[in-house]
């Protein structure tokens, strides 16, 4: 027990930020778990024999690691995907929890954590870093692997099935789902609020934990939708015409569903910095999204522009569309080229990546904003004040990757 | 006709139909605790709107049938989508001479009936599927509870469900105004709930009743927690949700800390458990604001510094671990706060009791910080020596830390010789 303790005061020292989630697990120790695993409730069981025979700084290690498979939810989205895969039994129990293993283990180590010898990574199955557990269970069906690692067993807190050993969520010291939560939110704020502690992965989980993100495909699709369906354009009641059902209604003035087809303008960033197939990815989404708000094919036109904007050709042709470009861009003219074009747009979508000087007011229309990620240059960590170009308010900015 | 031959023919064709039907919707009950429907009962007693998120044919509408029942209220249905604007911001309807005596907006039958009632349930059904047009006309339902000319009685409760926007086929959203009006509870069905209760047996929610003892209390509670909080964290008093993925969900801003405020009050009045609170509160302000909330009601729960040192030996400290220590440091802080030998000894007696009661890892950081806090006419309690093992903990820690930085500074050196 004092070894436990003193692995767990090391993994405070080399990660201060897991120190919270750290010290809300509860230790119970238990000759029937292998070595060590945790369950939904974060209780923490360790086998007294496992523990010792490894060193301290390796227990530190698997501190860690079992903490973050409740940091990340293991559990939680280990059942969701069996549930939406259909999998389940003993052997998909295996699969989940080296699938599991693999999210956290390519980045926990190093860096005062020493990497166990027999740690299993994604490269074992020629696989890269960096994926997330949902990812690895689609890509590789690790069974080859299964044989080997039978002894691998994280509790439920990795996969979401019971083992003998576990206390259930009615056993003392567990943690309820909304102290579970807690305890997770302080640790995202925690390094949300000191991005330079700690290492990209966490940082990106602590990004994600309480905002999942979303396909861009939808939130785009979401975004021309409501833009291109606001009063005005797309499908309304209108007063300007009696509805069918005033003859049966004498008196009472009733309006009629019109229709007024979205006309949807996508101006394209062709500088360099943007490659060929976001683009066309991109394009052929917000093609497919217009043609189902109604928009015809016509209304719909595309601009490319770099430094100077092309002319607008409408889609039926853009498909074709040679995308003329490179170098610097500059979106400005992009949009006047857009506003210029009769008859007027209702919705402008620009694809970007950012890397442009913005219209300095609104212009007259819906601003849907397709923005390509880049890496923030020299993003300056010691002022928290920082922020980098962003597109302006009065656009609607999906982010797509 | 044929009509009076043809009927009892049908009904002996039908009977044994009728027959089977009738056992089919023969089902019990079983009591079980339900999180969600106790959250919405406390929202809708609370008197704000509600808005069920939840993929079509989850059971929103049944949950609706049973606390309309449970709360004895006459349950209105509107379904959005198949009506027209005028449904809702009333009909004109042009009289004898309009110039003189207006065009009134003549309500639907279903408002005035509600309003003959003077009390129910009005239950506005899918909201994601009305035109752009409908929806603006529902606003003024829902923000002043108004239809045409008809002013809804205090008596009438809204609740209304949308489909979450990657299942809605038109993708509408709230905008950030209404959504700031509702409280968001997200409808997720239980495999359990739902295999058991096609099996014959629904689970009957145990609804919260709130207890007239503890209104005071509870009011006192909620505006200590909200006002303390906000002190606090000022920035969160209002926030415009601003990311893409935020669109259309609870968000923070004076109103919306109003309702949390009430549906705090409501809960604690029903000694609802912290989820259902969470769930609340989460619905209200939104996911970040509520959960740091919750998270300060925890701290509100510590034991308070000054008692602790107070009376070492009879110390009650917080099980949980991080919660103990969270404790601990604001011992140490509040000796820091006001140096005095006999309160840093109390703390040494405070963190000797934490030894006692609990693992001595935790221990490690307050007892160091509280050693930093010595001057130099103090002396070194007698009772530190019961905090041994808390030393040997640190030090066995410190030495497998140097243990492997050294192992990979030597790695590094021999790369480089390489």
């Amino acid at each position: 027990m004092e070894k436990l303790l003193a692995a767990r005061l090391h993994a405070v020292r080399v990660r201060p930020y897991l120190a919270g989630a750290l010290f809300a697990l509860h230790v119970v120790e238990d000759r029937s778990v292998p070595t060590m695993a945790v369950d939904a409730h974060w209780r923490c069981y360790a086998s007294p024999g496992f523990v010792a025979r490894t060193p301290v700084e390796e227990l530190a290690g698997v501190w860690v690691h079992e903490v973050s498979h409740l940091l990340r939810d293991h559990h939680g989205r280990g059942e969701r995907y069996g549930r939406r895969h259909e999998e389940h039994g003993p052997g998909e129990r295996l699969r989940r929890n080296i699938a599991a293993d693999f999210e956290i283990n390519d980045d926990i180590y190093g860096d005062g954590l020493p990497r166990p010898a027999g740690v299993v990574l994604p490269s074992l199955l020629g696989l890269p870093d960096g994926l997330l557990m949902e990812e690895y269970l689609q890509r590789a069906s690790l069974s080859g692997l299964a044989a080997d690692l039978a002894w691998l067993d994280c509790g439920s807190g990795a996969d979401g099935q019971v083992r003998p050993w576990e206390l259930g969520p009615g056993g003392s010291n567990g943690l309820t789902r909304q102290q579970r939560d807690a305890v997770r939110f302080r640790v995202a704020e925690g390094i949300r609020g000191r991005p330079g502690e700690a290492p990209e992965g966490w940082r990106r989980w602590a990004d994600e934990a309480f905002q999942p993100p979303q396909p861009w495909r939808q939130l785009l699709g979401a975004a021309v939708r409501s833009a291109a369906g606001a009063p005005g354009t797309g499908e309304n009641h209108s007063y300007r015409r009696p509805s069918r059902r005033s003859a049966g209604v004498p008196k009472v003035v009733l309006p009629s569903l019109r229709r007024t087809p979205p006309r949807v303008c996508v101006v394209i960033d062709t500088s360099g910095s943007v490659s060929d197939a976001e683009l066309g990815s991109a394009l052929l989404e917000v093609a497919a999204i217009t043609r189902a708000v109604g928009g015809r094919r016509d209304l719909v036109s595309v601009i490319s522009c770099d430094a100077a904007a092309g002319v607008a050709v409408p889609l039926c042709r853009a498909e074709k569309i040679e995308l003329l470009g490179g170098g610097g861009t500059d979106l400005r003219s992009g949009f006047a080229q857009a506003l210029r074009s009769r008859p007027r747009p209702d919705v402008i979508v620009a694809l970007t990546d950012g890397q442009t000087p913005w219209p300095s007011a609104s212009p007259p229309c819906r601003t849907v904003v397709g923005l390509f990620p880049r890496p923030a240059g020299t993003a300056d960590e010691r002022n928290p004040d920082y922020v980098p170009d962003t597109p302006p308010s009065w656009a609607r900015v999906v982010t797509i990757n | 006709m044929t009509i009076s031959t043809v009927l009892p023919a049908r009904k002996t064709h039908l009977a044994p139909a009728d027959d089977l039907l009738a056992l089919l919707r023969t089902t019990t009950t079983e009591p079980r605790p339900d999180e969600q429907l106790e959250a919405l009962t406390l929202a809708v007693a609370a008197d704000l709107p509600v808005l069920l998120w939840g993929e079509p044919g989850i059971g929103k509408t049944a949950a609706l049938t049973q606390l309309a029942a449970s709360l004895d209220l006459p349950l209105t249905t509107v379904i959005a989508s198949v009506h027209e604007p005028s449904d809702f911001s009333g009909l004109p309807v042009v009289g004898e001479d309009p110039a003189v005596q207006g065009v009134p907006m003549a309500p639907p039958q279903w408002a005035v009936e509600l309003v003959r009632a003077g009390r129910g349930l009005l239950f506005l059904d899918e909201l994601s599927t009305a035109t752009p047009a409908v929806q603006a006309a529902l606003l003024r339902v829902v923000l002043e509870r108004r239809v045409g000319a008809l002013q809804l009685p205090p008596g009438i409760r809204i609740v209304a469900a949308a489909n979450p926007r990657a299942s809605a086929a038109d993708g509408w959203e709230l905008s950030p105004p209404l959504a700031n009006r509702f409280v968001h509870l997200y409808w997720v069905h239980d495999q359990e709930v739902v295999v058991r209760g096609l099996g014959g047996v629904w689970p009957r929610a145990e609804l919260p009743r709130l207890v007239p003892e503890l209104l005071a209390e509870a009011v006192a509670f909620s505006r200590r927690a909200v006002c303390g909080f906000l002190t606090a964290r000022p920035t969160l008093i209002h926030r415009l949700p601003s990311s893409e993925t935020r669109r259309g969900g609870a968000w923070p801003s004076p109103r919306s800390w109003d309702a949390a405020l009430t549906l705090l009050a409501f809960g604690t009045a029903a000694s609802a458990s912290r989820e259902v609170l969470a769930l609340l509160v989460r619905g209200a302000v939104g996911d970040g604001p509520g959960l740091e909330l919750l998270a300060y009601l925890d701290r509100m729960d510590l034991p308070d510094p000054e008692s602790l040192l107070a009376d070492p030996a009879a110390a009650e400290l917080p099980e949980r671990g991080d919660l103990r220590q969270a404790a601990l440091e604001a011992v140490v802080a509040a000796v820091g706060a006001r140096p005095e030998r006999g309160r840093w000894e109390a703390g040494w007696a405070v963190l000797v009791r934490a030894s006692e009661t609990g693992t001595a890892d935790l221990l490690v950081a307050p007892a160091t910080a509280l050693a930093a806090l010595r001057r130099d006419d103090w002396e070194v309690p007698e009772t530190m020596e019961r905090l041994a093992g808390v030393i040997g903990l640190a030090r066995e820690a410190d030495r497998s830390v140097r243990r492997v930085t050294a192992v990979g500074s030597a790695l590094r050196g021999a790369g480089a010789g390489r």
